[in-house]
This record gives structure tokens, sequence and C-alpha cells, in this order.
């Protein structure tokens, strides 16, 4: 017996078009939109947007009309427009996630069907709701300049690109910033941040647009047919951006033992494919020579980022993890490096590097626009990927320390950049109480690994090279013995769901 | 046949503090159990877990059989879970905060507006709709988070302390709702510091004290147990039928000392179930003209008294 068997019928429900059509769109969109209309917020900033619509039209009216008014107008309406979509949308999203956690309302969320994952994104397409309100609202105006002749259509199309996109990219850090404020210490400095962090780059955008410069930057970077190149790589910075954000948030609100960590491998993977992919259909080939270096490199420096957080996670699967492994004897071996647990963290940072490792030896450029150039950066990669597993390595064995709880793998996230900084300090601390001065590199600097790399990729490279091989390989095999660890635990677990 | 809730030495720990340890018990479909303990005794611990909301160091939970470690999604679908705090979102009015948790439990369409009005209805809910979710009083508050909790129809719901702060108009209501809820086969796991009112709808009970299981079972059963006399309380027509009835009880082997208080008569009795039906058949037989005869509701104040030491964490 059901509860609406059991309940009395009230007056016959009434089913409309309207509702109907909510029910395609998420939940979460259908209440926020709810909610500020009712809200006073909403109402103000529109009101607010629209009295600076007919202050600046009137302003315009009374001036003589030519070109410099025309984008006067434009300059104007952008200003008013950037404070909307860079401030308050983005906090109006902070906001509401923020409420969302208090007193617990998002455990009831939680409780539902909705995922995390679905919250999220109906926050942002919420926030989407607003974006669009906002410019449809000062729309009128960007149309006044164009017909005033101060812009063309493309600095208007390109511009409300950029808008979309920051507005976007700012709203997905505000909300995953929101639900980090999840863990109660995180709490102050998420409000800080965030506040700071979005008020300056308001008023970066509104000094920048005020005072000419972005238009005039707009009208050369369509001019010097960059543009594409650009857009592509705004928005693929964009995508990534959005996409941790996304993962960040996410990862905090998902229940203790659901996979948090496979999420952020995927992307760690796909990002190649993404990055090199961009520059294979976007990036003129006489560019690549330089372009590809930089975005190993790159690579390479965020596989160590993503790496920190993969080898201070908590060393075994969790119940549900073990329970969803693949059934299959090879599929299972072939995903644990995107399973969680820090062993495989480990193998997961080092399969990637290697990766990129084989990708550069491959298609890395000869020679280029300066003759060491790329001799040079390749270089600084490996001196980079050499560093990156001693710091990785240090960090998990650190972490072993720690408690087998979240806590202890937050812990765990906070010493590792502890050690680089005491590695880096100490040795200089050392020499000036010695001598009263920092003097030249020596090995008791070998752990900088800023220092250690400019004093070593240049004229001492031929004694450095077998130094850094040498590390590396070492590094590599004292990690077997983990790998074999984590792999095991996966076949182990994937073995014991087939015997079901 | 498999319970409906399981609770499976269950442990967990907050840094030194022990908080719930080797906690074991279950209840079944149309049950209402009372969760009872000290403050910081561990209840709360025990229901998140149960919840899907924390997780233990130890041991497990299990709803309807499913794990809430190893599935707790869908556990999650099972559970109704009402906890001790309730923010209702601003600029919402009760039908749009009902309906978002309807479409927030994947219910589509008219069977979304069917359920939402069914479940409002049945919470005395039903003229309050258009009034604004946070300007409720308490006691319809928690209706509104009864109401929030039932949409999806959950087999299982668990109730942290949903009386606390309710005037007692609202709280019988509120009782109400919870005996009918458990009629429709809804098992309710409920803790509330309000013992009286728990021993009065609840059919088992669940006794911790520092984390640990001190009592659990039916209510006569763990009386019985414990060795706990149960107070039984009658009323009857006339005074001349309290009298008589005083002295055939007296003569019962089960029952002690029969106080009668004008047409009252309290007495202590030592059985269970069928026991005590046998001496109100007999009472009945006896042609007493018997108009209440019921447990006395402060029986669970006893079985908490007498077996938890007031130990605190």
């Amino acid at each position: 017996m059901t509860l609406v068997d059991v309940s009395e019928r009230g007056s016959p429900p009434r089913h409309s078009f309207g509702a109907r059509l909510s029910d395609l769109v998420n939940p979460i969109l259908v209440r926020e939109v709810q909610q500020a209309v009712k809200g006073r917020v909403f109402p103000w900033a529109i009101l607010l947007a629209l009295a600076a619509s007919v202050v600046i039209a009137s302003v315009v009216s009374s001036e003589e009309r030519g070109v410099v008014n025309g984008r006067g107008v434009f300059s104007a309406g952008l200003a008013t427009l950037a404070p909307l979509l860079l401030f308050v949308v983005p906090m109006q999203a902070y906001n509401s996630m923020r409420t969302e956690l208090r007193g617990g309302i998002v455990e009831q969320l939680l409780m539902t069907r909705l995922g995390p994952g679905r919250v999220l994104i109906g926050k942002l397409q919420a926030a989407m709701v607003q974006f669009l309100l906002y410019v449809s609202l000062l729309a009128p105006l960007l149309a006044t300049s164009y017909l005033l002749r101060g812009v063309d259509l493309p600095t208007i199309a390109v511009s409300l690109f950029f808008a979309f996109v920051a507005c976007l990219t700012a709203t997905a850090f505000a909300i995953s910033s929101a639900a980090q404020a999840i863990v109660p210490a995180l709490q102050a400095i998420a409000n800080l941040g965030m506040a700071f962090g979005l008020g300056v780059a308001t008023l970066g955008a509104v000094f920048a647009i005020a005072g000419g410069d972005y238009t005039q930057l707009i009208g050369a970077l369509i001019r010097s047919g960059q543009l594409t190149v650009t857009l592509t790589a705004v928005t693929l910075a964009a995508t990534v951006s959005v996409t941790l954000s996304w993962l960040t948030a996410r990862s905090y609100l998902l229940h203790t033992f659901e996979d948090k960590s496979s999420g952020f491998r995927v992307f760690l993977w796909a990002l190649p494919v993404l990055v090199y992919g961009w520059m294979c259909v976007f990036v003129e080939r006489a560019y690549w020579s330089e372009v590809f270096p930089s975005l190993t490199v790159g690579l390479l420096l965020m596989g160590i980022g993503f790496g920190v957080f993969m080898v201070t996670e908590q060393r075994a699967l969790s119940p549900r993890v073990r329970h969803h492994v693949p059934k299959g004897g090879l599929t299972s071996a072939l995903a644990a490096p995107l399973l969680p647990g820090r062993d495989r963290g480990m193998l997961c940072f080092t399969a990637f590097a290697l990766f990129l490792l084989a990708v550069g030896w491959s298609f890395w450029p000869q020679g280029g626009l300066d003759e060491r150039g790329p001799d040079l950066v390749a270089r600084v990669g490996l001196m980079i990927f050499a560093y990156g597993l001693f710091y990785l390595n240090a960090g998990r064995w650190l972490r072993g320390l720690l408690p087998e709880t979240v806590p202890g793998s937050q812990a765990g996230r906070v010493v590792m950049p502890v050690l680089l900084f005491a590695c880096i300090v100490v040795p200089l601390l050392v020499d000036g109480l010695r001598g009263g001065y920092v003097g030249e590199w020596h090995w008791g600097h070998v752990l900088n690994p800023f220092w250690t790399t400019v004093h070593a990729v240049s004229d001492r490279w031929v004694d450095a090279q077998p130094v850094v091989l040498g590390a590396l390989v070492a590094l590599s095999i004292a990690q077997v013995p983990l790998w074999i660890r984590g792999v095991g635990e996966v076949t182990r677990a994937s073995t014991a769901l087939r015997r079901r | 046949m498999t319970a409906l809730l399981q609770v499976k030495n269950l442990s967990r720990r907050y840094g030194k503090v022990r908080a719930v340890s080797d906690l074991c018990f279950e209840m079944g479909c149309g049950q209402i159990t009372g969760f009872v303990g000290p403050n910081g005794a561990g209840k709360t611990t025990t229901m998140r877990i149960a919840a899907t909301l924390d997780v233990p160091d130890g041991g497990d939970v299990l709803v309807d059989g499913t794990s809430v470690l190893v599935e707790p999604r869908l556990a999650r679908m099972r559970i109704g879970y009402m906890s001790d705090q309730f923010h209702p979102y601003p600029n919402l009015d009760v039908m749009q905060f009902l309906d978002f948790f309807a479409r927030a439990y994947g219910l589509r369409s008219r069977r979304r507006i069917e359920t939402v009005h069914s479940v409002a209805n049945f919470c005395g809910l039903g003229s309050f709709l258009d009034r604004p979710a946070t300007g409720l009083s308490k006691g319809m508050g928690q209706r509104l988070h009864l109401a929030k909790t039932l949409l999806h129809d959950p087999a299982l719901l668990i109730l942290d302390e949903p009386a606390s702060g309710l005037d007692p108009r609202a709280r019988i209501e509120f009782r109400d709702l919870l005996k009918r809820l458990a009629a429709a086969g809804k098992g309710i796991l409920i803790s509330s510091h309000i013992l009286p009112e728990l021993g009065e709808m609840c059919d088992s009970v669940v006794v911790i004290e520092k984390g640990e299981r001190v009592v659990a079972g039916a209510i006569g059963d763990v009386q019985r147990e414990a060795q706990l006399e149960q107070t039984i309380v009658a009323k009857v027509t006339r005074e001349a039928d309290a009298e008589a009835m005083q002295r055939h009880l007296a003569e019962l082997p089960m029952v002690g000392d029969v106080a009668v208080d004008g047409v009252q008569l309290r007495f202590a009795f030592v059985g269970d179930d069928d026991d005590l039906a046998g001496v109100l058949a007999g009472c009945v037989a006896a042609g007493y003209g018997l108009v209440e005869f019921s447990r006395d509701a402060a029986d669970l104040e006893d079985i908490f008294l007498k077996t938890t030491k007031g130990r605190l964490q």
C-alpha cells in the first residue's frame, strides 16, 4: 500500500503545458527560477540594469552622433554588463550553493535521485538563464552602438562570446568554492576568496572596458587573423576550468564511499587528446615547433597537480568501489590506474608522464625560432618529470603516516607543499647562517627544483643528464611493488565479484 | 523474511570518542521502533549512517537487504530521512517546495502533481499550499518536513527527534500521522526524548548508551528481559465494578499490586502480550463495564531509567 492509497484525495490537480514542459529541465533550474522571481536581488539587478541603459541612452541622445559616441555607448553598455556577469551572477550562484549547504539542506537533496553532478549542472543552468536575461536587457544598448557605427557586428559577437565564457567560468568556480566550504575550516577562506576574487576581476574588466583598450584589442584581434585560434584556445581553457570546477565540487558532495577519483583521472588522460587535437586543428603548422613543447610541458605540470591529489588518497578501495570494479580480469587490471587509491594514483601519474615522454620523443621538433629552444624545453621537461616523481613519492610516503581517513587525505595535500617549501628554504637558511649569505648552487640544494633546474639545464647538462635519467629510472623501479599492490587489489576484487 | 532494517556490528569513532560501538539491532515493516539513549549516546550517528549520510569505521547497515555502504544510491530510494534540523528554501511556497522535491525524486508529469497533493493532504498541509515555506509554524514546518520525506514513498522512515519543540496538540497530531504510516506498512525508526509519547506509539525499542546497545526488542519482551513490571491502566463504568475487578485481578499470578482510584485501576503485570490478552478477556467475560485497558505510557521511561546508567561521553 502506498502513501497515495492511504491519503485522502484533494482537489483534482491540473497539469498544464508549462508543467509538462518543466519536466524536461533540471529541477534545480526550475526551483532557482521560482526563487529568483520571488526574491529581491534579481528584480533589483534588473531595475539597475534598466536604469543604467536609460541613463546611457539619455547621455548619448543629448550629444552629437558619431563614431566616438557609438563606441562610447558600446563601452558603457559592456561596462554595465561586466559587474552583472562577473560579480552578480557568480555571487548569486555562490550564495545559492551556500544556502544549500546550510543546515544540512544539501543532505536532503543528496538523498533524492539528483546526484551531485546534476545539482551542480542545475546551478550552472540557472546562472546561464540569468546571463541571458541580463544580456537581453542590455541588448538594445549594444544594438544602438552598432547603429551609431561605433562598433561592427564581429566586435559585438566576440565580446558577447567572451562575456559568456567569463561568466560561465566564474560561476563554475564560485559554485565549486561554495561546495568546498562544506568543510567548516574552508568556509571563511572560501567566502573571503570569492568576494575578493570576483571583485578584483570585475573591477579589472570594468576599467579595461571603460578605458577603451578593450575595443581596440578586440578590433586588432579580429584584423590579425588569429581570431579562430584565440577563440578556440579560450573555449578550451574554459572547458578545462569548468570541468575541473565541476569535478571538484562533485567530489565534495558525493557519498564518502563513492568513487571521487576516477573522474579526475579520466579527465587527465583526456587532456592530451583535447590539447594536441586543438593544436593539430587550429594552430598553423609553422608554429607547432613552439606550441608543441610548451603544451607538453604544460600537460606534465598539470599531471603533477593532479598527482598531488591522487597520491594523497586513502590506500584501499572503499566497499562501494570494490563492489563495482570491472568483472573481467584484463579489464580490471587495465582500469586499475583510473580507480581510487594512492598506489594506483602513483601508477596513473607515472603512466601519464611516460605517455607524454613517448609523445615528446616521437614528435619533438628539431630546432625552431631559437636553435636551442626545443632542446632546452626538453631538458626542463625531464627535470620536471624527475622532481614530480620524487616529490609525489615522498608525498605518498608521508600520507601513509597519516590516518586512513578523509581528513588524513586533506592533511596529506597540505603536507606536500610544506615539504617542498622546507626542501627549498632549509638549505638556503643553512647557507645564510653559516656564511652570512646564499652563495652558489651546491648539492645541498639538489631538492630545490627551481634552482637546480636553472643550474642543470644550461651548460652543465652533460653532467646532469646521467643523474636525472638515473634518478628517473631508480624512482620508477622503486614504484613497481606499489603498482603490483595497487593493481592486485583491483584484480582480487574483480575475482571476488566473478565468484559470486 | 528479510528485516527492513538491519544494523550489523556498527562502529564509528570521532577521534578518540567512540560514538557507536559494535551496535546490532533490526526492525521490520509496519513497525515503529523507538531509538532511545542519553545525549551523546550515538543515536544521531547511527541514524545518519543508516541514512547514508555518514560512514562507519566497521560494520554495515542493510535497508531491505541493500547495504548502505555498497549501494548507497539504491538504499536512499528506500529511505526517508527526517533530520532534527529543517531549513526550507527561501522564496518558495509549500506547493513549490514539495513540487521541487518530487521532481528531485524523479516523479514526472501527472504522477508528480498527484503525489504532491496526496502527501500534502495526508500531512494536513492541503490548505497551506500557497503559504511561504519559511513562514510556517514549528508544527506545520515539521509536517512539511515529513511530507517531503514521504514523497518517494520510502519503505523505511528514519526520524531524528521529529517531535522536539512541538506543542502538545502538534505532537499528538504528528504521532497520529506516524501511526497511520506504520499501519500502511512503513517501518519507522524514531528517536525522541519524550519517552511517554514514544511508549504510546512504539512496538519495539532500542536503548543505547555510550554507543553500545543496552537493550533491544518488543517493549513487552524488553520489560520481561529487564524484569520490569508493566503498569496496566484500566477504566470501568462503575466504582462497584472497579472493586470487583480489583478482587479478580488480585487472584491472578501475573498481577501485582492493584490500586483503585474511583473507576480507574492501576496494576503491575509481568507477562507477554498473550498473557495480557488473557487477563483482558477474563475481565470482559466477568462482565465488568470495561471502557479502557492499556499499558501505562510511562513504561519506556522505566526501561530507560533502569537500563541506562547516565554515563556521558
